[in-house]
């Protein structure tokens, strides 16, 4: 019935005597420390009455030990002969204690990689509340609809910026100093990130003034900074309408006469919009073109869709 | 050859005098004149310690002295940048005298640029 669980004679026995030889040599090193200490004993009596008395006393023990002189060495060595092989290696590990040079480097490498590692997840965790702002319901809306004429005069709406980065930037081709500078630095910027990322930036120019920058205007102003960059106008209502849903200032006069001159208040950020059409990040003049490449980039490289 | 000449000429001033009255965005080498003639006129102004161009004091000793900038200042630049680069200066000189005097009396520097950019451009 239980037989199978009730372990044969035979097999107990032969358990056993696998079990016995095991057993039997560890017995053998503990006889030698005992036989050493003697040893040492016998030694350092010899050494004490070696002083007083004559050599004879030397000679009658000393084919037991080995060379005597060397002996009070040697047993030292013997005794810690299971951790190292010589007094120098000995010497060193108790210098040193358990840490060697390559324990520090593994120490100091894992130290290293994982503040990196942290460091890294901090700034994406940065980035993506940065990111994540203005999504869901509730938050601070930047950006939004619109639909506006490109610099060939075709219709262009929000839904042509859906499934890329974009970067907009708001001006006007009158602009006396900041808009040129601006649109300059937006070239060297866009450069930067589609030499990394190709395709992953749409660069946008949003006119502020659209009285006097018709398509055309616009067309000639953008060639002299890019030839990728997008020039957008529309009716006055229209871009009245962008410009307040990006929360841009706007100060455009209502009814111009023709060939009056003006300038308009606008600001001068560069906003970064992600492929679902919402406000990442607004770079200004603080950053140089290489810092807000590489903000754009890290954005991008965060996307994962 | 003169007439060719001076079509081309007139056709030069035509664009000049449009980008003057302001009905036409000027080019990037316009922008450059432009900016040039605007600093010899800043450096003239600085030269006879005046801010304010437009008014007062100001106004007598640039007419008097800096005549010669002003007048290629606004040959080479639209009237509205003209008259914003002159106010310009005065804030740009007034922000820049604020922040020496708010850094002397110890005041913390916040990174960056100003929290919210706006200019007059």
């Amino acid at each position: 019935m239980s037989r199978p669980l009730v372990p044969s004679n035979p097999l107990l026995r032969s358990l056993l005597q696998q079990a016995r030889p095991r057993q039997q040599p560890q017995p053998q090193p503990q006889p030698q420390p005992q036989q050493q200490q003697c040893r040492r004993r016998l030694l350092s009596s010899t050494t004490r009455a070696q002083a007083p008395t004559t050599a004879t006393a030397t000679l009658l023990f000393s084919p037991a030990t080995r060379s005597p002189r060397q002996t009070p060495k040697t047993s030292g060595a013997e005794q810690r002969r299971y951790k190292s092989k010589t007094v120098e290696e000995q010497r060193s590990r108790y210098r040193t204690g358990p840490f060697s040079w390559k324990a520090g480097l593994l120490f100091v490498a894992a130290g290293c990689g994982l503040a990196w590692y942290f460091e890294h997840e901090k700034q994406r965790m940065q980035r993506r509340r940065v990111a994540e702002a203005t999504k869901g319901v509730g938050r601070p809306k930047v950006g939004g609809e619109f639909e506006l004429v490109d610099q060939d005069g075709k219709v262009f709406s929000s839904a042509d910026l859906r499934g890329r980065y974009s970067l907009v930037y708001f001006g006007f081709t009158h602009c006396p100093d900041i808009c040129p500078e601006e649109l300059d630095k937006m070239a060297r910027m866009f450069d930067l990130v589609e030499a990394e990322k190709p395709g992953a930036v749409t660069p946008v120019f949003i006119t502020c003034d659209p009285a006097r920058d018709d398509p055309k205007i616009l067309k000639t102003y953008l060639a002299e900074f890019h030839p990728a960059f997008i020039g957008l106008t529309g009716t006055y209502e229209q871009v009245r309408d962008v410009c307040k849903a990006y929360r841009v200032y706007f100060s455009t006069p209502k009814d111009v006469k023709p060939g009056q001159d003006y300038l308009v208040d606008h600001s001068i950020y560069f906003y970064l919009m992600d492929p679902e059409g919402d406000f990442v990040e607004a770079l200004g003049r603080q950053h140089s073109p290489d810092q807000a490449a590489k903000v754009i980039l890290d954005h991008v490289k965060d996307w994962k869709k | 050859m003169g007439i060719l000449g001076g079509w081309f000429a007139s056709d030069d001033e035509k664009r000049k005098e449009e980008v003057r009255s302001g009905a036409r965005a000027p080019d990037r080498t316009e922008r450059k004149q432009c900016w040039e003639a605007r600093d010899g006129f800043y450096r003239c102004l600085d030269k006879h310690d005046v801010t304010d161009s437009l008014n007062g004091e100001g106004k007598k000793t640039a007419d008097k002295h800096c005549a010669a900038e002003n007048q290629a200042f606004e040959q080479n630049c639209a009237t509205a940048w003209v008259t914003y680069f002159k106010k310009y200066r005065v804030a740009d000189l007034q922000k820049k005298q604020m922040l020496a005097r708010l850094e002397k009396e110890g005041a913390n520097k916040v990174q960056g640029d100003m929290p919210i950019g706006m200019a007059k451009r």
